[in-house]
This record gives structure tokens, C-alpha cells and sequence, in this order.
């Protein structure tokens, strides 16, 4: 089975979780489930997590039709689970809609390291029409330009650098 | 079934038909980029679909899930606009039904968003971000093959031809539609603005006048549907019952 | 997906190189240094890496064949979302791909050409049919896990742009593996219907799995010095070897069999010994004449040229766009 499953992590008690340290835990264990297909980021950098208290961890998704969200909710409840956090349950929320805003800094940063422009911030709701240069997240240049609207996935396009040559995915605005 | 229930069937009939038919291009569009822009609307839709008929499935009383309602109806039981159903054609055929479709459906979630039903209008907020991309890949379309070459423009008139006697369904307004709050027919002056910018960029005219086909809505479709759904059922009517 | 050395000849090193900057390329290479698009290479270097990584994005473009096919058929709302979302994903790659080989100095369309004209390769394992749901399942979990183990060590090869691009492909691609094994899971734990597709659809993908890693090492001409040039990493039988012993426990812990029966657990070596591939069976594959060749290429072909009318379009619309911005101006 060795890559597909990973067995579950020693089972701890819930019982010595409690109000502000569970939060605490809970949070950090989000901070260490990867994005599925983007693997660079956690579903905290994502901004997938809506809220997160002792006994429930809210999450929404990005695109309504994108796989990865189904699995991201399977790999958070085996966290929990792992972790002894068996009690907290896990709801969906629609409203109001995920967009790239959400977004951390720092998952920037680490989209960026991985060689994915991320996208600009502030300008979700005229992505439409944005047509501001994506810089080259391995020269940082910003004479690029954009090969293909629609990438691998539904959240990327596929730019390329005019300096450095190099192609390059953009997390698009959304 | 009651009509808010209704409702969400059509929505969500409407985004699974389209999304089926955009999804048989998969492989075959006439250019890369192109393959990619339709698998990515066609991804949506089904997303949009599997929304809405779950919400379907919980207002009817929470017998059928959104895979039941979609595998386990036959055509008569389906309720979607005539439009999304026709054939892919050629890509002109494609572009003219996404174009009309889109921008109807771009309105009408923008409507939506501030139904009373907060369950709709949560999907429609997610969803008409979404579809405004279709909208305007559709219409940029519209205007590079008006605009291309005399091959493109004379295809693309032939296509919006086509299409255009499936357009009057999309605005009927009926008790279902009235029990959703939202006024399907105070959406078409917008939607004849978008439609008119779209073509006079394009230079090309608006067909002319003719009497709409309708039925959708109330499950009586063209001949397509039932290849269509025939294609999509296969595995669920051929194995009943089985978990895939 | 990817496949290696389909060509089993040598190539041709026609064009004498300064000795000077090919000791200095040849240091670099051997420092595990990246080489990068503007940076020297000697002429086979580049022909090398224009073939494999164009190869490369053929596979990925021919195979949205296959799997398109059970688009429509899909079983579920959410197998249908997840197998359009690794198709266009399949595209992206193919996209991303052709994009890496022209840093090397070659366009989109020469590549396309080639690939129409029956001059360039793409994997051997696309024309094979996709005859059941399961084949889904089958191409998710060890087509794709073929191709990552092919890939994985790609991650590190000595072009920069087309290492930097396998990094983030392999991650999309264990996310298909995932799914595809998920899929035969779900027949194996179900009813005697889909257990008897599953196990099909094992019979006839796994050797063509094989295959994907190219002809043995003693026939594989062009092995050593792709090595040496870090365009390869580990060579086609250790990587054939690693697949079968990761693969059959996970067939085996769903109560698949694999259809080898000359497979069997060596402990002395930890390992699994395994039975010959029908190399001519390879051979014949490579030249064209898989089951399904013909079809899968003329499926490309008529999509390229019916959709012509369509590209002219658009180019020309560009083009009267720029001049009218330019009459503007």
C-alpha cells in the first residue's frame, strides 16, 4: 500500500484538549495538510479554512467543481482522527464564495517558491479584466506573457517569461 | 415535487446538460488552448449541477441524491432549456449556444445572489463568478469568428441562426419560477444589451424574429436528449444498484 | 506521461563541437548543475532533449484520448468532475510541456506536425483501448504510476526548465494515481460485475505498464549517455523492477492478481522476480501497429484540421486588431 495510505498517526486522547488549546492544535494540524495537487501550500495558506473552533472546523471550496476540494476534506478528517480530534466535525460553507484574496501572504510566498505566480492580491473582483503582467516567479521579470488562459487546473494559466525564457504557471485571480 | 424543489432541478438540469455536451469535445477542439477552456467550463457546470440538484434532492424530502436525480430520470423528467441540449455542431455551433446560454445564466445567478433562499443563493454566488468567465470566453469567441475570416463569419451566422429559436425559453416565466422569487423575464433587456454589444463588435446582425420552441421545462425536449442521456446513464442502467 | 527511448536508435552526432565548452558543459552536468535555456549546449544535447521532452507532451495530448472516452460515460457526478478535471489536466501538461521544448529553440507547430506526420513518438501505452470503466481506474493507477516513476527522477535531470516543470507535474500526477486506484478499489469492493472488469482491465493494462519504461537495458542504445548527461537518471529495468514491487502489494490488498505467473517475492534479493516482457510485442507497438494506433491518430489529425478554420479565425482577427491599433495610433 506504502504510497497510497499512510496509516494513521498514534491516537491521542481528545479529553486533555480543551477551549483555546484545542483551537491551537487543531490549527496546527491544518497547517500541515497540503493542497493535493499543489502540495507547496496547506489548506491555511489556501484560505480553504473558513473557522475553526473546538468542536468544528468549517471549510469551503474554491472552484465548485474541483476535485481536489473532496479530498481535502477526506485528509483533514483522517488528521483529526489521527490526532485524536474525533469529536470535531467538519462543515461546508458556501457563502460568502472562496476567492484568490484569501489567500495568505506566506502561501504566496510559497507559491512563488514553488514556481507558481501567485495571483495579484486585492484584485479578485475585477479578474475579469485584469490584465496586469504576471512576474516571473523564478527571474522576476515582469516582461511576460500569458500563453494560455486555462492551465493544468482550474485555478491556473500557463504564462511564459520573456527574459528568462522560462514557462511558468499563474494561480489566476478568482 | 414542490416548486422550489422545481427550481433547483432546472438549475441544476441545465448545468448538467451543458456540461455533458461541452465535456465531448474533450480531446478533439481545434486548438489546445481551446480543449482546455472547454473542459474547464464543462467542470464547472457539473460542479454547478452537483450543487443544485443535491439542494434538489434535500428540498424534495431526501430520498434521491444529486446522482439519483441525475442517472435515474428519463428524458420526460428532465428540465432543462431546450438550448443546452443541442448538439456540439461545429465549434461555431458550440460558441453560439455557450454565448446566448452564458450570459443568460451569468444574469440570472447575479439575480440570484440575493434570492430570500439563502441555499440559492450561496450556489449562485459561488457559481456566477464562474460562469461570467464562460460569458466571456463565449463572447470574445463570438467576435474573433464574426470578425476572422469569411469561412468563420459565415459558420457563425449559421450557428447563432441555429440557436437563436431556443433563446424565447430561457425568459418564460412560470409558478416555479415565481415561488424562486426571481423574474426570468426582467432579465432579457439586459441580456438583448449583452448579446447586441457582443455582435455589433462582431459586425454581425441579430437573427431575425421567429417563433421560439419550447418544452424544456416541462420535460418534452428534442430527440437529442434521449441519446444524450442514454450515453450518460450506461453504466448506472446497466448495472442498478452497483457503488462505483 | 512519459515513456522512455522509443526510438532504440543512436543518434547521430553530426555537428563537432568545441572541445573546450563541451569539457565545461560536461563538468557542470557532472556537478548536478542546471542547465538553462540560454546557457551553451552541445547540438546533441539539445536534439536529445527536444525529442524526449516533445515525446513527452505528445503522450500527455494523445493520451486525453483514451480517458475522454469514458467522459460522457462516467459513473457518478463526482467521477465525472474528477476525470474531466485529469484530463484537462492531461492537456495542461502537454501544454506546459511544448512550452519547455521551445526554450530549446523549436515551435508548437513544428512539434504538432511531426507528431501527425508519424515522426515523433508518443507513448507506446495510449494505443491500447479503454473498453470498460475500469480501464479508468486501470490507466489512473498504473499508467500513472508508470509515468511518475519515470518521472520522479526527471525532478532532477540536468535542463532546468524541464526539471523545475516535473516537480510540479509529478504532484498533479500522484493525485491521479490516487484516484485511479481509488476507482478500482470501489469495483474490487463491489459486485461480481465490476470485480470481473477490474481484473480485465489489470489483465490487459499490466504488461503494456511495463512496457512504458522502455526496451531492457542491453537494448536500450541510448541509455549510457543520457546518463551521463543527467537526461536520465536511473535506467529502464532498475525503474521497471521498483514499479513491480510497489505495484503488487497495492493490486494484491484489493484482491487484484496480477497476470504474471512467473511473479514471485525473492527475499534474498527483497524484491520481486518477474516474468519476460513480450518484447515484440514492444517492438511492434513502437512501430505503429498498437491495437488502437490508427485511431488515436487520426482522432489528432481531424481534430487539427477541422478545427483550422478556427485558428485561421482567430489569427485573423489578431492581425486586424494590430493594424487597426496601429491606423489608431
Amino acid at each position: 500500500m506504502s504510497a497510497l495510505h499512510k496509516p494513521p498517526a498514534s491516537r491521542r486522547s481528545a479529553m486533555a484538549h480543551a477551549g483555546e488549546t484545542s483551537v491551537v492544535k487543531i490549527r496546527a494540524i491544518l497547517a500541515d495538510i497540503p493542497d493535493p495537487e499543489i502540495p507547496a501550500v496547506s489548506v491555511l495558506d489556501l484560505g480553504i479554512v473558513r473557522e475553526v473552533t473546538d468542536d468544528r472546523v468549517v471549510i469551503t471550496p474554491t472552484y465548485t467543481g474541483c476535485p481536489a476540494t473532496l479530498y481535502i476534506e477526506q485528509a483533514i478528517r483522517r488528521a483529526l482522527d489521527a490526532n485524536g480530534f474525533m469529536h470535531v466535525r467538519i462543515e461546508t460553507a458556501l457563502s460568502p464564495p472562496w476567492s484568490t484574496d484569501w489567500i495568505s501572504d506566506e502561501g504566496r510566498e510559497k507559491l512563488r517558491a514553488y514556481g507558481i505566480a501567485p495571483p495579484p492580491k486585492g484584485a479578485a473582483a475585477a479578474s475579469l479584466k485584469n490584465d496586469q503582467r504576471a512576474q516571473c516567479p523564478r527571474c522576476g521579470s515582469l516582461n511576460t506573457v500569458e500563453v494560455s488562459r486555462f492551465g493544468s487546473t482550474p485555478c491556473k494559466a500557463l504564462w511564459r517569461c520573456n527574459a528568462c525564457v522560462e514557462p511558468f504557471d499563474r494561480f489566476k485571480c478568482h | 415535487m414542490d416548486a422550489l424543489a422545481t427550481s433547483a432541478l432546472r438549475l441544476g438540469d441545465d448545468s448538467l446538460v451543458l456540461g455533458q455536451r461541452l465535456s465531448e469535445w474533450c480531446g478533439h477542439a481545434p486548438a489546445l488552448e481551446i480543449d482546455l477552456s472547454l473542459a474547464n467550463c464543462a467542470l464547472d457546470l457539473i460542479g454547478q449541477a452537483t450543487h443544485f440538484l443535491g439542494l434538489a434532492g434535500e428540498l424534495e424530502g431526501k430520498v434521491r441524491d444529486a446522482d439519483t436525480l441525475a442517472y435515474r430520470r428519463d428524458v420526460m423528467d428532465f428540465t432543462n432549456c431546450l438550448l443546452v441540449e443541442q448538439q456540439n455542431g461545429d465549434f461555431a455551433h458550440t460558441i453560439a449556444r455557450q454565448f446566448l446560454f452564458s450570459n443568460y445564466q451569468e444574469l440570472l445567478f447575479a439575480g440570484l445572489t440575493a434570492s430570500k433562499h439563502a441555499r440559492f443563493a450561496e450556489i449562485a454566488a459561488k457559481a456566477v463568478k464562474e460562469v461570467a468567465y464562460h460569458a466571456k470566453l463565449a463572447s470574445d469567441w463570438v467576435v474573433r469568428l464574426g470578425d476572422g475570416t469569411d469561412e468563420s463569419r459565415t459558420r457563425m451566422i449559421a450557428a447563432l441562426d441555429w440557436m437563436w429559436r431556443f433563446s424565447d425559453e430561457l425568459f418564460v416565466m412560470d409558478e416555479v419560477d415565481a415561488a424562486l422569487g426571481i423574474d426570468k423575464a426582467a432579465l432579457r433587456p439586459a441580456w438583448d444589451r449583452r448579446i447586441d454589444a457582443a455582435l455589433a463588435e462582431a459586425a454581425l446582425e441579430r437573427p431575425s424574429p421567429r417563433r421560439g420552441v419550447m418544452g424544456g421545462r416541462a420535460g418534452h425536449h428534442s430527440e437529442q436528449l434521449g441519446h444524450l442521456l442514454s450515453e450518460m446513464q450506461f453504466l448506472q442502467r446497466s448495472y442498478p444498484g452497483a457503488t462505483w | 506521461m512519459y515513456t522512455t527511448d522509443l526510438t532504440g536508435k543512436k543518434q547521430a552526432e553530426t555537428v563537432a563541437e568545441d572541445p573546450k565548452k563541451l569539457a565545461a558543459f560536461e563538468a557542470r552536468v557532472a556537478n548536478d548543475e542546471f542547465i538553462e535555456p540560454k546557457d551553451w549546449m552541445p547540438e546533441a544535447y539539445r536534439k536529445t532533449l527536444i525529442r524526449q521532452i516533445s515525446q513527452h507532451a505528445h503522450s500527455e495530448i494523445v493520451g486525453m484520448l483514451p480517458e475522454g472516452n469514458w467522459i460522457t460515460r462516467a459513473p457518478n457526478l463526482r467521477r465525472k468532475a474528477i476525470l474531466i478535471a485529469k484530463v484537462q489536466d492531461e492537456g495542461g501538461h502537454g501544454l506546459y510541456l511544448y512550452s519547455a521544448a521551445e526554450t530549446l529553440g523549436i515551435s508548437r507547430d513544428e512539434m504538432t506536425e511531426a507528431l501527425h506526420a508519424g515522426k515523433a513518438k508518443y507513448s507506446t501505452i495510449f494505443n491500447y483501448p479503454t473498453l470498460t470503466w475500469a480501464d479508468i481506474g486501470a490507466i489512473g493507477w498504473l499508467v500513472d504510476g508508470a509515468a511518475i516513476m519515470n518521472q520522479v527522477p526527471l525532478q532532477r535531470t540536468s535542463y532546468g526548465p524541464y526539471a523545475r516543470a516535473m516537480v510540479r507535474i509529478c504532484k498533479e500526477e500522484s493525485f491521479h494515481q490516487r484516484q485511479g486506484y481509488e476507482i478500482m478499489m470501489a469495483m474490487m469492493a463491489g459486485t461480481p460485475d465490476q470485480q470481473r472488469m477490474a481484473q480485465d482491465a489489470m489483465n490487459r493494462w499490466w504488461w503494456p505498464a511495463l512496457m512504458m519504461f522502455g526496451p531492457p537495458d542491453d537494448r536500450s542504445p541510448n541509455t549510457e549517455q543520457s546518463l551521463r548527461w543527467r537526461i536520465k537518471r536511473e535506467t529502464n529495468d532498475e525503474l521497471r523492477q521498483k514499479f513491480v514491487d510497489i505495484t503488487t502489494p497495492q493490486a494484491e490488498a484489493i484482491g487484484l492478481k496480477v497476470p504474471d505467473p512467473a511473479l514471485k517475492w525473492n527475499a534474498k534479493r527483497g524484491s520481486y522476480d518477474f516474468g519476460e516482457v513480450d518484447w515484440e510485442e514492444f517492438y511492434a507497438v513502437v512501430r505503429g501497429e498498437g491495437p488502437v494506433a490508427k485511431e488515436r491518430m487520426q482522432a489528432r489529425v481531424n481534430a487539427w484540421e477541422d478545427g483550422a478554420w478556427v485558428r485561421d479565425a482567430a489569427r485573423a482577427h489578431a492581425e486586424k486588431r494590430a493594424s487597426a491599433k496601429v491606423a489608431a495610433e
